[in-house]
């Protein structure tokens, strides 16, 4: 298990290293110049010190030294200056992915257990009232567009009500921790009703298939209730394929949440990545795309530990 | 090999005869029909108005062409059927009628008074339970034990069934171990409580041939020793007369004919039970070419009698009205319109 670990985070490092030259070309494929924006933003630089930053970045050196310079530096934690915040990347990147991952954690934590009830719950009798209830739930969650949805809850519990803010981060300077999650509700609910629909219907699927099974049968056959025969046998079986759907699912999460923090202007991953991406702001594009691979790395390698975790027939040497 | 000799399972016969007197019986399956009404393209009813009888201690094989009935009619004493099924007539087991059961009812009836082993022991087991605690899951449930005195328990049990190293069996998961284990331990989990019926439905099909003659003197010899009443189905009329006191033969959802071991080889009435003895490859001649009733089972059922449209003997009457089953000699029963 341990040697399995290892292996796959080699791999995994491995991967990142590939994304690090990829990344890097298509960052410099990318039209636009940095300096070239900042003189544009800041018409009283002299063509002296627009030439002294141009060496400063590193112009005309060429590609392969120039990544050289850049990876030998940031396996030392130096990610560079960003552009457009006028800091290094590390400070800015910072409380982004501390904003992302409380989006995507309390969106896990609330839609994997709703998912699995409801999917289980449908699952009992498909096709009675409360399986039609539940996947035309999935079916909205499914189909309703995230910004729409965000400016309905917007509309409603925001302006109308007035009962939750609309924005994603407080205002204040450290903000005490209910505050903070009054403001994370709105946001964290249109991500939640975006990720569950899909899981929802995984879990519908995969319980109807296992409750067909020969060992449910078995299970049935030694006098077990309904409840017990779901639980502890039905729903372990039906989760060992959701690990992998979750670890799929996690990308899509990752770019749902773009749209999510751009809407309630929650300054996360998503926000920054696109700004950097606008304003041609290299290091921070950079960095903050290989962050998403990284994520996506990370959420493979725990769904492949889960997996052997969850299920015994496979053994990890 | 598979094949016991008439004499000796007439000796079998007549022994268990004398034991199961004229006390009630411990099953008596009366007027038995099981029908999927909504059932599309294929006969809603897979089970016709049987009727049969299992003594305490006694095995029944039931034989019988892929389709005939005979996994609905094992899955009925379960309470198993699916859920669209529709069962009329009466299962009487202990003096109670089973098709009347609460849910409740029959849960507490499922691994303790009765307990099924299936065919596919390779998907029958949890594959993410270990061995052990799938077996003490049911000692826990009917015998109140703790989690760890069923474990301990399942453990003596994996024994009794001659598990190697059973320890450490009950340890693994479902995956670790042969087909054959796995058929013992099935068989450990089913014996678990002691149960007063073991419906055994193929339970040797999916094995090879030497697995299936030990997996069958294990079953005789935990029969003999708990006096465990056994129903015990197979195609397979060789496996099923090593094991039953009498065999009841099923086509197409009905009992063409219903006797004793003995009675049923060495005077098969029914065509149909007279094809399938000729099937054996040691009954026919040697060298002669393998005997197969022409015909396949399944498709639309023809009027009158359902083996009509396949048995040599049939005639226009035949076609006319169904024959009933009907008691020719002492407790031989056969379902023909051309046996007197
Ligand atoms: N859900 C269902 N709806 C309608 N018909 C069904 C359903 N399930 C089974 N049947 C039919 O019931 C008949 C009897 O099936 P059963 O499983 O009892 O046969 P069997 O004798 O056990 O055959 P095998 O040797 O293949 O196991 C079959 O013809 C099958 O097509
Ligand atoms: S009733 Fe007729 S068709 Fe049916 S088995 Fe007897 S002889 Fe054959
Ligand atoms: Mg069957």
């Amino acid at each position: 298990m341990l040697r399995y670990t290892l292996t796959r985070i080699g791999q995994a490092v491995l991967v990142l290293l590939v994304m690090t030259v990829l990344l890097f070309l298509l960052i410099n494929l990318m039209p636009g110049d940095p300096v070239d924006n900042m003189l544009e933003g800041n018409p009283s630089l002299t063509a002296a010190s627009a030439a002294q930053i141009r060496e400063l970045y590193g112009a005309g050196v060429p590609l392969p030294v120039r990544y050289w310079n850049w990876i030998t530096a940031a396996v030392q934690g130096d990610f560079g200056y960003s552009s457009i915040y006028f800091r290094p990347v590390a400070e800015v990147l910072g409380p982004a992915l501390g904003q992302t991952l409380k989006l995507m954690v309390a969106t896990l934590v609330l839609s994997v257990p709703l998912a699995l009830l409801l999917g289980s719950l449908a699952s009992l009798r498909p096709g009675g009232l409360m399986d039609n209830l539940i996947s035309f739930f999935a079916f909205a969650s499914i189909s309703l567009p995230n910004f729409w949805l965000s400016l309905i809850l917007i509309i409603v519990f925001a302006v109308q009500l007035g009962w939750l803010p609309a924005s994603g981060t407080p205002l204040e300077t450290n903000p005490p921790i209910w505050l903070e999650v009054r403001h994370l509700v709105l946001p964290v609910l249109v991500l939640t009703m975006f990720f569950v629909g899909p899981l929802v219907r995984y879990v519908r699927a995969s319980m109807i298939e296992t409750l067909s099974s020969d060992f449910v049968r078995t299970a049935r056959s030694k006098g077990l209730s309904e409840p017990q025969i779901i639980i502890r046998h039905a729903l372990r079986n039906a989760l060992i394929p959701m690990v992998t759907v979750l670890a799929l699912g996690f990308g899509g999460l990752f770019s749902g949440s773009l749209v999510v923090e751009t809407i309630f202007g929650v300054l996360g991953m998503g926000k920054m990545i696109f700004d950097a991406i606008r304003y041609v702001d290299f290091n921070l594009a950079l960095i903050g795309l290989l962050l998403a691979t990284l994520v996506t790395l990370i959420s493979n390698l725990l769904a492949d530990l889960a997996y052997a975790w969850l299920d015994p027939r496979i053994s990890l040497k | 090999m598979m094949i016991a000799a008439p004499a000796s399972v007439a000796e079998i016969q007549d022994a268990h005869s004398q034991a199961s007197g004229a006390a009630t019986p411990l099953l008596r399956v009366q007027d038995l029909t099981i029908a999927f009404p909504a059932a599309v393209g294929r006969e809603a009813e897979v089970v016709s108005s049987i009727s049969y009888e299992i003594g305490a201690g006694e095995a029944l094989g039931v034989v019988g062409e892929s389709g005939c009935g005979k996994t609905m009619t094992s899955l009925a004493l379960m309470g198993l059927l699916p859920p669209a099924a529709q069962v009329d007539g009466a299962i009487w087991f202990d003096g109670r009628d089973l098709t009347k059961l609460s849910a409740r009812a029959w849960r507490s009836h499922r691994g303790r008074d009765a307990a099924m082993v299936f065919q596919e022991p390779m998907t029958a087991m949890n594959p993410v339970m270990r061995v052990g605690d799938q077996i003490a899951e049911v000692l826990v449930r009917h015998e109140g034990m703790s989690k760890r005195d069923g474990f301990s328990r399942a453990v003596q049990l994996l024994a009794s069934v001659h598990i190697p190293s059973p320890e450490r069996r009950a340890q693994d998961y479902p995956h670790q171990l042969s087909g054959g284990m796995r058929q013992r331990a099935m068989i450990a989990m089913a014996l678990a409580c002691r149960p007063k019926l073991l419906v055994a439905d193929e339970p040797t099909t999916a094995l090879d041939v030497t697995v299936q003659a030990q997996i069958l003197d294990l079953m005789l010899e935990l029969q003999e020793q708990h006096g465990t009443a056994i129903q015990f189905i197979s195609h397979n009329l060789a496996v099923v007369s090593e094991i039953a006191h009498r065999i009841m033969v099923m086509y197409s959802g009905r009992i063409v004919e219903y006797a004793s071991v003995g009675d049923l080889f060495a005077n098969p009435l029914h065509p149909y039970t007279q094809g399938l003895i000729k099937t054996l490859p040691e009954m026919g001649q040697p060298g002669s070419d393998l005997y197969t009733i022409p015909g396949t089972i399944g498709g639309k059922r023809p009027p009158g009698c359902r083996f009509s449209n396949r048995c040599p003997l049939a005639d226009a009457g035949c076609r006319q009205a169904e024959p009933a089953l009907r008691e020719v000699a002492p407790r031989h029963y056969v379902a023909c319109h051309k046996v007197n």
